[in-house]
């Protein structure tokens, strides 16, 4: 039983480093922290844009996304990182009549990884 | 999840790869807005950079012919490394316990390493397919277990089919985190009339708060939450010769950044198990190297995919 306990201790003080150094570094997949409008929501006021908010900043180069109405039309226009703050990606939005809208994006972390995804919104009268 | 030997060992070798240049990541089982966990008792459809450090499994043995019960407790190791994006290897295997009848056995389990490739992903339709062959190399554990009929004498292959499938199209939108895995295989004895080979297969079904919170509905709860994955894990083996065994794993992962953390009940899933064991628990700490060693030890060793020339 003794030849266990150095590697376990190894173990348990690896996972131990990895768990404090995920709660001060950022760097890994980027996904989806929260949204606005908001993932599956209803809103009653057209929004100009739609803010995405990830886990880990972006490349802005590599990180897009649009939005399409019902009919898989894009009624968006280029979106772009913001630049005060890379974790957030930015999608303006023309004038959007009721219905349900679904933003496809997929982005590259600063780490390189590459992530997408879907979620949709719905604009009510 | 499949079993790791030798953990400071792979450590070492995997400190050795930390030379390499940036590049582009991929890892994770990933498939369009789906991302499978790491299973515990199963393996997942995906390859990965990734460490399972430690799993440790704790059974208790039942009582048999009027003498005291026991319990075992392992404790495994699992390193996956990426070759190729595609293209990845396992090293695996645990330090085995066994306090039974008085006696107490311990020592390493026999190594098994797995060669697997993952192959395109369908992103729409939330599928993705891996295919592996699982070596276990007899005579890499301990003689004494061995003597005892701890461990198996007999090496094995296993060539092995991996599922995963998210429901992500159903049309009931709090059925959507929904998704299954499973895997089977025939694993070939090297010696069929000492242990005979066996059929080997397995399936999880999980409910992804993750993908609750990303693609279908933000939920205003508290962030712990929306990082949960309840699961319930079935394996089961059917020898050539001799009755089929099996267990039921009902438990929850917590997803982190760049960790997982696991715990299941082992529950036998039939009579002939239940005469071996009684309900134990699992529990592990599992790494994505990918995201904690982004363009060193957690990228593949060749940035190609085999799929994608």
């Amino acid at each position: 039983m003794k030849r266990i306990i150095p590697p376990l201790l190894v173990a348990l003080l690896f996972a131990g480093q990895v768990v404090f150094a995920d709660m001060n570094s950022a760097a890994a997949h980027a996904f989806l922290d929260r949204a606005s409008p908001a993932v599956g929501s209803t809103v009653h006021t057209p929004p100009t844009e739609v803010r995405i908010q990830y886990t880990e900043e972006l490349e802005p180069a590599y990180s897009a996304a649009h939005v399409e109405d019902a009919s898989g039309a894009t009624v968006s226009t280029a979106a772009h990182v913001d630049e005060n703050e890379r974790s957030v990606l930015i999608v303006p939005l023309g004038a959007l009549k009721p219905g349900r809208y679904k933003v496809i994006w997929k982005v590259l972390s600063v780490d390189t990884h590459i992530t997408n995804g879907t979620f949709s919104f719905t604009v009510a009268p | 999840m499949i079993r790791l030997t030798h953990g400071l060992a792979a450590l070492g070798a995997a400190t050795l790869l930390l030379s390499v240049t940036v590049s582009m990541a991929h890892a994770h089982a990933v498939c369009g807005d789906r991302v499978f966990p790491a299973t515990l008792t199963i393996d997942d459809p995906g390859v990965g950079d990734e460490l399972s450090l430690p799993t440790i499994q704790y059974l208790p043995i039942p009582a048999s012919g009027g003498g005291p019960s026991g319990r075992s407790v392992d404790y495994g190791y699992e390193w996956d490394k990426t070759i190729t994006q595609d293209l990845g290897f396992a090293l695996n295997g645990d330090y085995f316990t066994r306090h039974d009848a008085g006696e107490t056995l311990h020592g390493w389990d026999n190594i098994t390493l797995t060669l697997k490739d993952e192959l395109p992903c369908s992103e729409a339709n939330e599928f993705m397919v891996s295919v592996g062959v699982i070596r276990l190399f007899a005579r890499s554990g301990s003689a004494q277990l061995r003597s005892a009929g701890a461990i198996s004498s007999v090496g094995s292959t296993q060539p092995t089919l991996y599922l995963g499938k998210g429901l992500g199209e159903l049309p009931v939108d709090y059925l959507r985190p929904l998704a299954v895995t499973g895997e089977v295989g025939y694993q070939v004895s090297d010696s069929s009339h000492v242990s005979p080979s066996q059929w080997a297969y397995g399936a999880s079904l999980q409910y992804s708060m993750p993908y609750l919170q990303q693609h279908v509905k933000a939920l205003d709860v508290p962030e712990f939450f929306t990082r949960l994955v309840p699961l319930v894990e079935i394996s089961f083996t059917s020898p050539t010769r001799g009755p089929t065994t099996g267990t039921i794993s009902p438990g929850i992962l917590y997803e982190s950044d760049k960790w997982q953390f696991g715990v299941e009940a082992i529950i036998s899933g039939n009579h002939a198990t239940r005469l071996s064991q009684g309900t134990g628990v699992l529990l592990q700490f599992h790494l994505f190297l990918d995201d904690i060693f982004p363009n060193s030890l957690g990228k593949p060793l060749f940035d190609t995919n085999l799929w994608k020339p």
